[in-house]
């Protein structure tokens, strides 16, 4: 026990004096608070500065819609003034429409123009369809056809209304939309609440904090167990600690190093929610289970990593075993969407028995739906519990041989046969 | 009770056979060398005594016991490859490993300065280990290797990349271990330092006990058969003498060598009187010549 000890604490402090610490723990804090409050800036500014023009072309066949379309559009600037949308009226041309069609587009090519509508003829009628014409190669476009379409349909649906005589004041009142309060049961009264963008955040947060906390770590002992493999430091080691101590002490190490740069952010992320006003978007117990599933999902890739470096003698022969890992890792990066908004679905409860991807699924799942069936919970704690001392023994038989063996690495036959070796 | 028993000792590396039946008894209080080509099975041999690797068949018994448990902190070991952590500061990396093999913060105190001082690198107590020389690390990594005053040290090739200088001061530590009462086995193919250095002898080649005993005893095996004579005087006489083989004559030096069973002092009756005789040594015949005349014929 005591020699876990110190070759524990060796590690802990020689992690503390990497580059990579000293980044992770300072700089990613930094980095985060400042893009944060960077993007609001930008909002705001967004808001008040100068504004980019776009202008629509729009030739309007039928006579009884241009005016109509200029007049919403100027009314949706008012309200949009990030996303003002300029009309600039050509009329039908007396010698036909497809010199004047080509014209135009050549000016959308060139991006005089962002778009032009045609309007046709009968476009009140049955068949009626209108044509719009524009680079169509991003997502601003995308905004401003959504905003010239809108403008089109209600102009339409004006004009109808008035063709059959109703009042405009009528169909203003028809129109009208009327404001929804959103209120939350579960938040504390003259709070402040997260809007909706917030709260879906707060999962996807904890897990990247799991996997950032994780990978990060695992990454560097890794690598040091590789050096100290081709150093030879670890014959040296050897013939004082058993294998099983040297990687258990290595493990216990890192994985304080590792939980003390999870609080660290932890503590500046909530520190910055709770200067916004938003201290209660997270959960107490959301925090208990973090810890829980963090420290316990740590001990069981830390194991692997230790098994990994040890059959290889370079980082490069190791990627090839880290792919399969960091797959498993991935899968709750890739779902995180549909596991934080279906907590309760198939997928996310059987993941979460499931012990290497389970931490980070559970973890997502809890910062959804804080009231999640204890018995889920309890199961999936169990199991991942019972899976860490499992896959440590397994790891340490294949660290074992693994860690004296040089030449080439090990491939998969091999290390079922150190598992086996006495 | 011997420091180190290995008994019929075998170990194979897929179809290479590195240690094949090798035994030896090692006595306490002795420096004994593991002599042998490149190859040989040295390494092999210090890495199962130090339980790295386990042999195939075979007993080793390190400090009366079968298995390290327990004695682990008695024995130092000096791997062939050095290692040690680069960026790690000299004090530091002595006083980790003086930890992991249970010293006291205090007994560190109190070794560490004393040890650097021994091996002459008490200004680079506060340096990174990767800002030191070759020698200079070599000769940290054995006091890394000595630092908890173990009763067996372990030192695979401990002289090569070592000066004249460094290497007479490391040899000097070691006997004066020795005459502190400790073992130390070490493997070397330095004949020089094995034969100024060693109590005993184990010549390995192709994992085999080929020879072993005190320097007096292999060499009794080695009887003397040539002589040097630096005389003045009419030496012709000297190939017709029934005891003598060859003769080679540089100036008025004559390398004799005698045949099966000629005797050096028989030769040196026959001379006297007739010859005015300057000087007349019987060459043992080195270590080296040894070493290299055992493996010639063993690998024939």
């Amino acid at each position: 026990m005591r020699r876990i000890y110190i070759v524990a604490v060796r590690e802990f402090l020689e992690m503390l004096k990497t580059k990579a610490f000293l980044l992770g723990v300072f700089v990613v804090p930094i980095v985060m608070v400042g893009a944060l409050s960077f993007t609001g800036r930008l909002q705001k500014k967004m808001v008040s500065g100068p504004q980019e023009t776009r202008t629509v072309a729009v030739t309007d066949h039928s006579g009884e819609l241009g005016e109509e379309i200029g007049r919403l559009l100027e009314e949706h600037n008012k309200w949009n003034t990030t996303k003002k949308v300029l009309v600039e009226s050509i009329a039908p041309p007396p010698e036909g429409l497809e010199g004047l069609t080509k014209r135009t587009k050549e000016r959308v090519k060139k991006r005089e123009l962002v778009g032009y509508l045609v309007v046709p003829q009968d476009v009140l009628g049955e068949a009626g369809r209108a044509q719009y014409y524009s680079r169509g190669d991003n997502l601003a476009e995308l905004n401003v056809f959504h905003t010239v379409r809108n403008a089109l349909n209600n102009a339409a649906t004006n004009t109808r209304c008035v063709r059959r005589g109703i009042s405009p004041q009528v169909i203003k009142d028809v129109r009208r939309k009327i404001p929804v309060d959103n209120n939350s049961v579960t938040a504390k009264p003259g709070k402040k609440q997260g809007g909706l963008p917030v709260k879906m955040m707060v999962p996807f947060f904890f897990m990247l904090l799991m996997f950032a906390g994780t990978v990060g770590a695992n990454q560097h002992l890794l690598t040091s167990v590789i050096e100290e493999k081709n150093s030879r430091v670890i014959e040296v080691i050897l013939s004082s600690v058993s294998p099983f101590q040297f990687m258990a002490g290595k493990i216990l190490g890192l994985s304080a190093v590792s939980l003390m740069t999870v609080c660290i952010w932890g503590l500046v992320a909530y520190g910055t929610a709770a200067y916004h006003g938003m201290g209660d978007i997270v959960n107490t117990a959301n925090i208990g289970f973090f810890l829980i599933y963090f420290v316990l999902g740590f001990l069981l890739f830390s194991s692997i990593f230790a098994a990994i470096g040890s059959a290889c003698n370079t980082l490069k022969e190791a990627q090839s075993f880290m792919m399969p890992v960091m797959m498993v890792l991935m899968v709750p990066m890739m779902g995180w969407l549909y596991f934080s908004q279906h907590p309760m679905g198939v997928w996310a409860v059987a993941l979460s028995f499931i012990p290497p991807v389970s931490p980070m699924v559970m973890i997502l799942r809890l910062a959804a739906r804080p009231d999640l069936p204890p018995l889920q919970i309890a199961a999936s704690i169990i199991l991942l519990a019972a899976s860490v001392p499992l896959v440590m023994w397994v790891s340490a038989r294949i660290f074992r041989v693994g860690i004296l063996m040089y030449g080439k690495p090990a491939s998969l036959r091999e290390l079922h046969r150190w598992l086996r070796q006495k | 009770m011997d420091a180190l028993v290995i008994e019929d000792v075998t170990k194979a590396f897929g179809s290479v056979q590195a240690v094949n039946g090798l035994s030896a008894r090692i006595p306490p209080g002795s420096v004994y060398g593991f002599l042998g080509p490149n190859g040989a099975g040295k390494t092999t041999t210090l890495r199962m005594v130090m339980n790295i690797i386990s042999p195939d068949s075979g007993s080793i018994q390190v400090l009366g016991r079968s298995s390290r448990e327990g004695v682990a902190g008695r024995i130092g070991y000096m791997p062939e490859e050095r290692g040690l952590y680069r960026k790690m500061k000299v004090t530091a990396v002595i006083a980790y490993f003086g930890k992991l093999k249970g010293m006291s913060r205090q007994d560190l105190t109190g070794a560490i300065p004393r040890w650097l001082e021994d091996v002459d690198l008490a200004e680079w107590a506060n340096k990174r280990v990767e800002d030191l020389s070759r020698g200079m690390q070599q000769k940290l990594q054995f006091v890394v290797t000595a630092i908890n005053d173990p009763d067996l040290l372990i030192l695979d090739e401990p002289f090569s990349g070592l000066d004249p200088v460094n290497l007479e001061l490391l040899r000097g530590i070691m006997l004066r271990l020795r005459d502190a009462g400790k073992t130390v086995i070490f493997s070397t193919h330095m004949m020089e330092q094995a034969e100024k250095l060693c109590d005993f002898i184990l010549l390995i080649n192709n994992g085999r006990s080929i020879i072993d005993g005190t320097l007096d005893q292999i060499r009794s095996r080695y009887p003397s058969n040539t002589v040097a004579v630096e005389l003045a005087g009419e030496a012709d006489f000297i190939a017709e003498l029934p005891m003598v083989q060859g003769v080679e004559c540089s100036g008025r030096k004559l390398e004799i060598s005698l045949g099966e069973g000629g005797d050096p002092q028989d030769l040196l009756r026959n001379l006297v009187g007739k010859v005015d005789i300057r000087s007349f040594e019987v060459r043992t015949p080195s270590l080296h010549d040894m070493f290299v005349d055992l493996v010639r014929t063993n690998d024939a």
